[in-house]
């Protein structure tokens, strides 16, 4: 069997058969993908080549396609490595399936420019935890946008690494944030912290108090770039728009006592949420320690010393949207609380209160 | 008793005041002159009114007439108004336009209610690139309200630098970088983009295209041996790396020729935009192809 030189470097040539537990993995992931979407995600993976995959019958049982396509593979030689990118690839389009946490890095002021070399980044990022960690599984996807995709699937000591629990990490070059899916092993995230911040050469790293399914709101609340209709003397849009729903067409039966109330409120939700749409988040935060303040005399609540704590929790298809709708609605008064409209200014959607 | 008195009182009050305009009026009418100056004045007020009614009326008739006599060939009454709208109008184009073509210098910005929108326009050899803006507004202290400048350049460092203390040394060395990070970008483009036959695997580069690490070969199709080329760019405000390596793909030790060939790659490199070097690249192929044929 001729065997290209993308492949000697793709695979290791081991057994004949694949390793029973690849090919149980590659059956398992490829098992993961809708049928509609399965031609879009392998040609994405780049692996199966364009007249390999022709000779499948894609319009037959799921379980039969999976079992063809495993087989595919196993001819291919296809390794852990390459089962790991197909991982990406499936939560790459999948990413709303896992939350998201964001990290910011920082370095000591005055350092050198930022060279950043992608190659070393990986092999320093690599070097790090396999150091650290024995078992470990890490694979990495380049994206768009100078960005890498790193997968983890972590070990122990006497343990293989664990693939179906893995960890994303998603570092666009050259800046301080790195988004983090959530994850339930909690133990390797200081590891996976150290190795982030080294092998990009920063020297700390903390969590935001960040968290949503939404990784490209996320990027847009952090990279800043969710509000981006600037003025100029080139934009033939006029900022002003927006029609309050009171128009001239309505019937003239109709009257519209609150009209400079409505107004008003119109212009301040405006004047707080732009123009622009906004960032995708599902709930906000907040967890209060503070005395209870009433004004009301008396009630059990008044006379406490002690702080009182309380969780309160914001819960939305699109939270930022759904606030932007109170005022407008005569749910809430404008201007609302900047608790709830400096979320995507101050990147936080979990918040501390305590008592001055 | 005192009621009756008090009324009895206003009514008297009322009887007094009665006798009194009586008393006055008759004053007047024992006065011949001065009512009669009173009555001339009137009169001649009334005259020099119907004079003046007179002239506006007879003015009003002259220009209906005029204006009668140059309706022959245009519209009557809106003529002198459309002119003077037109070139109104042509005037606020102009300005717009104006307005408009200031992006072509680079550095423009357009006042807001609350500041001004910096527009930072960026260039590399006449291509005209990306734009970036900054809502500034001017407030003690002058803040940077929000921008779509890219998160790898360091605004937050210059703006605390320079933003307060020399605006306009913030603007010029923010222009620089992004001038600089966008030339680097449109290299990096150009050069997967047009030369891709030319490279022997994919182009590596980082988000402020400050390093570009390829593979590639002098001639596409020909026998040359692949070289490795390592470009910094050190100085974010310049197109030109700073530091080039040029090797032959897994080869140390060369001779003296090859020794040559590699160190004046490296010096084109060095001194000619990225994409410059490979069209020289593929022109000195075509010569070849020309002196081959010929």
């Amino acid at each position: 069997m001729q065997r290209s030189s993308q492949e000697f470097s793709r695979g290791h040539i081991s057994a004949k058969e694949m390793d029973e537990t690849v090919a149980e993995f590659f059956k398992r992931t490829i098992l993961k993908i809708p049928m509609a979407e399965m031609m879009t995600i392998l040609k994405a993976w780049d692996f199966l080549s364009e007249n390999q995959l022709q000779t499948v019958n894609f319009r037959q049982r799921k379980e039969s396609l999976v079992q063809d396509l495993v087989l595919l593979c196993e001819k291919k030689r296809a390794s852990l490595n390459d089962a790991a990118i197909l991982d990406i690839v499936y939560t790459q389009f999948h990413r709303h399936q896992k939350v998201w946490d964001v990290f910011r890095m920082s370095r000591e002021p005055g350092e050198d420019i930022d060279l950043f070399d992608m190659e070393q980044f990986k092999r320093s990022f690599k070097k790090i935890l396999q150091r650290a960690l024995k078992n470990v599984t890490i694979s990495f996807r380049d994206a768009e946008e100078n960005a890498v995709w790193i997968r983890i699937a972590w070990g122990s000591q006497y343990r293989k690494p664990n693939q179906y629990r893995p960890v994303y990490v998603v570092y666009y070059s050259q800046t301080p944030y790195a988004f983090t899916s959530s994850s339930q092993l909690r133990s390797n995230i200081p590891l996976l912290g150290q190795a982030l911040t080294i092998a990009s050469k920063h020297h700390q790293i903390m969590k935001m108090d960040l968290r949503s399914r939404y990784l490209d709101s996320l990027k847009a609340i952090v990279f800043k770039q969710y509000n981006q209709t600037f003025e100029t003397h080139n934009s033939t849009t006029p900022l002003h728009e927006r029609s309050l729903g009171l128009d001239i067409n309505m019937d003239s039966r109709i009257i519209h006592e609150n009209r400079i109330e409505k107004e008003r409120v119109q212009r301040v939700t405006q004047e707080t949420f732009g123009y622009y749409p906004q960032p995708r988040l599902e709930f906000a935060q907040y967890k209060l320690e503070t005395k209870f303040k009433s004004d009301l005399n008396g009630g059990i609540l008044a006379e406490r010393e002690e702080p009182l704590r309380c969780l309160i929790k914001f819960s939305s298809p699109h939270l930022l949207e759904a606030l932007k709708a109170l005022a407008p609605a005569g749910i809430a008064d404008a201007p609302l609380s900047p608790l709830l409209t400096c979320i995507p200014n101050k990147g936080m959607n979990y918040f501390k209160i305590r008592d001055k | 008793t005192a009621g009756t008195l008090v009324r009895g009182l206003s009514v008297l009050a009322h009887l007094e005041r009665l006798e009194t305009r009586m008393h006055r009026s008759r004053k007047k009418l024992e006065e011949p002159q001065t009512v009669q100056a009173e009555e001339s004045a009137l009169v001649t007020e009334i005259q020099k009114l119907r004079r003046l009614r007179d002239k506006l009326r007879a003015e009003v008739k002259r220009r209906q007439a005029g204006v009668k006599a140059s309706t022959a060939n245009v519209e009557p009454d809106q003529t002198w108004e459309i002119t003077e709208q037109e070139v109104l109008e042509r005037k606020w184009e102009n300005l717009k336009a104006v307005l408009q073509a200031y992006r072509f210098t680079g550095l423009s910005g357009k006042l807001t209610s609350r500041g001004v929108c910096v527009c930072i326009s960026t260039a590399f050899e006449g291509n005209l690139l990306d734009s970036y803006f900054m809502d500034l507004i001017v407030q003690k202290p002058l803040r940077i309200h929000r921008h779509s400048v890219p998160v790898f350049i360091p605004l937050e460092e210059l703006s605390a630098k320079y933003l307060e203390t020399n605006i306009q040394h913030f603007l010029f060395t923010l222009c620089e970088y992004l001038n600089a990070y966008s030339g680097r970008k449109y290299q990096a483009d150009r050069l997967q983009s047009d030369f891709a036959a030319f490279l022997a695997g994919p182009l590596q580069r980082n988000s402020l295209c400050n390093l570009l690490s390829f593979t590639y070969k002098v001639e596409p199709r020909g026998q040359s041996f692949p070289l490795c080329a390592r470009l910094l760019y050190k100085d974010l405000t310049r197109t030109l790396p700073t530091d080039v390596t040029v090797t032959y793909q897994g080869m140390d030790a060369l001779s003296t020729s090859w020794e040559e060939q590699r160190a004046s790659q490296e010096n084109l490199f060095r001194t000619k935009p990225l994409h410059h070097v490979f069209t020289s690249f593929a022109r000195k192929g075509e010569m070849l192809d020309m002196s081959l044929v010929s």
